[in-house]
């Protein structure tokens, strides 16, 4: 079964956000589903339980815990998810790369932006988007047409490109290896094959990589 | 014939809603098995690109607009006179218009299929500029915007004549706080519907005018903005997802409480938490937009966290209901209780998906789609079918057959969990919703196929739930007249009155003490233990 594999520093803190979040599912569930199915196997109509049931309308403490616990709770996890939302969305200065994103009816584009590299897909040729392994990267997204989303599973991430407005946001990268990235919002005719490849490198290798045009191989 | 064409009783136009939105459910039904035959295995080709995405906006355009919402106003319709005990809605010829404009308005979206360039196609939100671009998108989306626009007027009538009704025609003796709860959850829905519906006639008419005259509204080129059109549609579409729950909270309010054989427990705050989930609704509509960029996350999130509590209350009512009841096992009773077991999933995934870090994974991908098919498929879906099963009586003069009913429930129980389930895992696994095809990448291909095996099942839980509607039509030519109240210790006026009941309803009503005037009646000496 699939398992989350976070593969960058930011998709490590949104992990964290998920683990907390399905620990505070899972409680739930068991306590509701237990309720539920207790009350049904316990007071169902048969031999021992056919006259008029008590019948009482309300319990006003009980009421209350019912209010009171659930707000202690998404108080919590309102707390967790703003503190680790302003960690991801944060935009720090100084990134060591960048690259310029713009999507398109029905691919991508990426420019590095200092150096003569243009990368161009369409649907039957994706594109691939070359990152440096433990550097901070910062994208800056922007769409041609339509409204566009980049997603890459991998990074448990993604930001809609929205034409007219250019957004902005760092991944740092924490495995080497290719990950498979999509367009997540519907965007026409061909959005299921609108997709790209994320190749994270060594360093080194991204350094020579962009320094050669984006000719050398690695 | 002339009797349908002609009516302006409540009844009758409420079976008119029933009978119409059964029939968009069963177009619907069929247009998300392609879908499931489409995706049962990576790069398949059953359908054309262009077909599918067709299919897909048809699909959410008509189980949102022209089954869920409307099946709740033809029940309501039906119901909340009766309710109240009054001889019919407040607006008799405008409740006419209502289910005319109605019809007119799936008509009018379907009838796009047939236009040049073929049907709408740019998903049921139609997000600006996709739906804006002249090409690819032809005659069929104006058919599609024109009948958004019908429909909303179409809702916005029903909504008004619900609020004078609830608000002018209760009987002598039933006051506001003496309502049946599913009365209440229409008066909610009939707020709400005033307070978002008319947003989406505005949308439509903004997409109208931008595609045909130039508008700019959503044009960054000339100073629009694309997000806006996000705004102004969600500003209507979250309210709308409750205006799709409301009622049905109001249903399973209704058979649990009666086949557990106790009042409503938490009736107070039943009601309290439906006026909270109204309000608090109208404060949440750019959860939707989390990865636009541009958005106040932190504040929407909050909101959206706060709505767990009212709907925590009913959950809590709902078990303390039954709790020490005396449960009576019918197939409206399990509808109920699948209800509760499927929308629990719906609302758990749903404090999830408000959380801006989750929802950067799950956005647009198949988990948020399971999400919502669980409180809007496995939740009001399942509601519908309660109230068809504990209603019909009522309406049609007849009982539905029960062993036919249990078989229904747990073919659509079981299919509707096993086509379900596997979104969650494809969604976190990286697959986007409206996607005709999908690479054979990790576990996306056996969970795509166990989901179309489950779209099967549900289909044989369709078809079992026709049969029994005809089989027990054909039995009710034998079979005695039943009593006024076929269940026996029902609570609600409806069930005081012949089934189905005369053009004016009531012949004379039993006095109204409490919520319960038909239980008060039944068992005179409860009523002091209980005042």
């Amino acid at each position: 079964m699939p398992i989350m594999h976070p593969a960058s520093l930011q998709a490590r803190d949104l992990a964290g956000v998920w683990y907390i979040f399905g620990g505070a599912a899972l409680f739930v569930a068991v306590f509701v589903y237990g309720l539920i199915f207790f009350s049904v196997a316990r007071w169902r109509e048969r031999a021992g339980n056919t006259g008029i049931p008590p019948q009482f309308t309300k319990n006003p403490p009980i009421e209350i815990t019912g209010v009171v616990i659930p707000l202690i709770m998404v108080i919590g996890l309102f707390y967790i998810t703003y503190v680790r939302e302003g960690v991801v969305d944060f935009l720090k200065p100084n990134p060591y790369a960048v690259v310029d994103v713009t999507a398109y009816r029905w691919s991508w584009q990426f420019r590095y932006p200092g150096h003569s590299v243009v990368v161009n897909g369409t649907v039957h040729n994706p594109p691939t988007l070359v990152m440096p392994v433990g550097k901070m990267m910062q994208i800056n997204l922007n769409s041609d047409d339509v409204v566009h989303s980049f997603w890459v599973p991998s990074f448990l991430f993604k930001r809609d490109a929205n034409p007219g407005i250019t957004n902005h946001f760092d991944i740092t990268p924490t495995q080497t290896g290719f990950f498979h990235g999509v367009c997540a919002e519907y965007c026409g005719l061909d959005h299921a094959l609108m997709t790209f490849n994320v190749k994270v490198v060594p360093v080194a290798d991204y350094d020579r990589w962009l320094a050669s045009g984006g000719q050398a191989t690695i | 014939m002339t009797h349908w064409l002609t009516t302006t009783n409540h009844k009758s136009i409420g079976i008119m809603y029933i009978m119409t939105t059964f029939l968009f459910f069963i177009i619907a039904g069929m247009l998300s098995l392609v879908i499931r035959l489409q995706l049962a295995q990576p790069d398949q080709h059953i359908v054309s690109p262009h077909a599918y995405n067709q299919i897909f906006t048809l699909h959410g355009t008509a189980m949102i607009f022209l089954v869920i919402a409307p099946f709740a106003f033809g029940l309501g319709n039906y119901l909340v006179p009766l309710q109240i005990g009054a001889p019919d809605m407040a607006f008799p010829r405008l409740n006419a218009l209502g289910v005319y404009l109605f019809i007119l308005s799936g008509l009018t979206i379907f009838a796009g299929v047939f236009a040049q360039g073929g049907g709408a196609a740019a998903g049921w939100t139609a997000y600006a500029p996709l739906s804006t671009i002249q090409a690819g998108t032809g005659g069929g989306q104006d058919l599609w915007i024109i009948g958004l626009l019908l429909n909303s007027a179409a809702t916005i009538m029903v909504a008004i004549n619900f609020t004078a009704t609830i608000l002018l025609y209760r009987a002598p003796g039933m006051t506001m706080w003496r309502m049946p709860i599913f009365t209440w959850e229409i008066l909610a829905t009939a707020l709400l519907i005033l307070m978002a519906f008319p947003s989406l006639a505005v949308t439509m008419f903004e997409l109208l005018m931008e595609r045909h005259y130039g508008a700019h509204f959503f044009d960054p080129q000339y100073g629009g903005n694309v997000v806006l059109y996000q705004h102004l549609f969600w500003f209507f579409g979250h309210p709308e997802v409750y205006v799709m729950i409301l009622p049905y909270f109001g249903v399973i309010s209704e058979v649990v409480s009666v086949f557990s054989g106790k009042p409503l427990y938490g009736y107070v705050g039943m009601v309290l938490s439906a006026f909270a989930i109204a309000g608090l609704s109208m404060g949440v509509w750019a959860h939707h937009m989390f990865t636009t960029g541009v958005v106040a996350n932190g504040f929407f999130s909050g909101m959206s966290f706060l709505i767990a509590i009212p709907t925590g209350v009913k959950y809590w009512n709902w078990i303390g209901t039954m709790w020490k009841g005396r449960i009576r096992l019918t197939t409206a009773m399990l509808y109920s209780i699948g209800f509760l077991s499927n929308f629990l999933i719906g609302g758990i995934t749903g404090v999830m998906v408000a959380s801006p870090p989750i929802d950067y994974q799950v956005e647009d991908s198949y988990f948020l789609i399971s999400h919502f098919h669980y409180t809007l498929g496995g939740g009001a879906l399942f509601a519908v079918f309660a109230a068809i099963y504990y209603w019909f009586p009522k309406m049609f003069g007849v009982k539905l057959n029960e062993t036919l009913g249990k078989i229904n429930f747990w073919l659509l129980f079981i299919g509707f969990n096993v086509t379900f389930i596997p979104w969650f895992f494809m969604g976190i696994e990286g697959m986007p919703r409206r996607v005709f095809t999908y690479p054979a990448m990790g576990d996306l291909p056996w969970l795509n196929a166990v989901s179309s095996v489950g779209a099967g099942i549900m289909t044989l839980g369709v078809i079992a739930f026709v049969w029994n509607v005809i089989f027990s039509k054909i039995e009710q030519k034998v079979a005695e007249p039943l009593p006024d109240d076929p269940w026996g210790d029902s609570f609600t006026l409806e069930w005081a009155t012949s089934c189905p009941p005369p053009e004016f309803n009531f012949h004379a009503l039993p006095p109204i003490l409490s919520e319960r005037p038909v239980w008060d009646m039944n068992h005179p000496e409860l009523i002091k233990q209980r005042l």
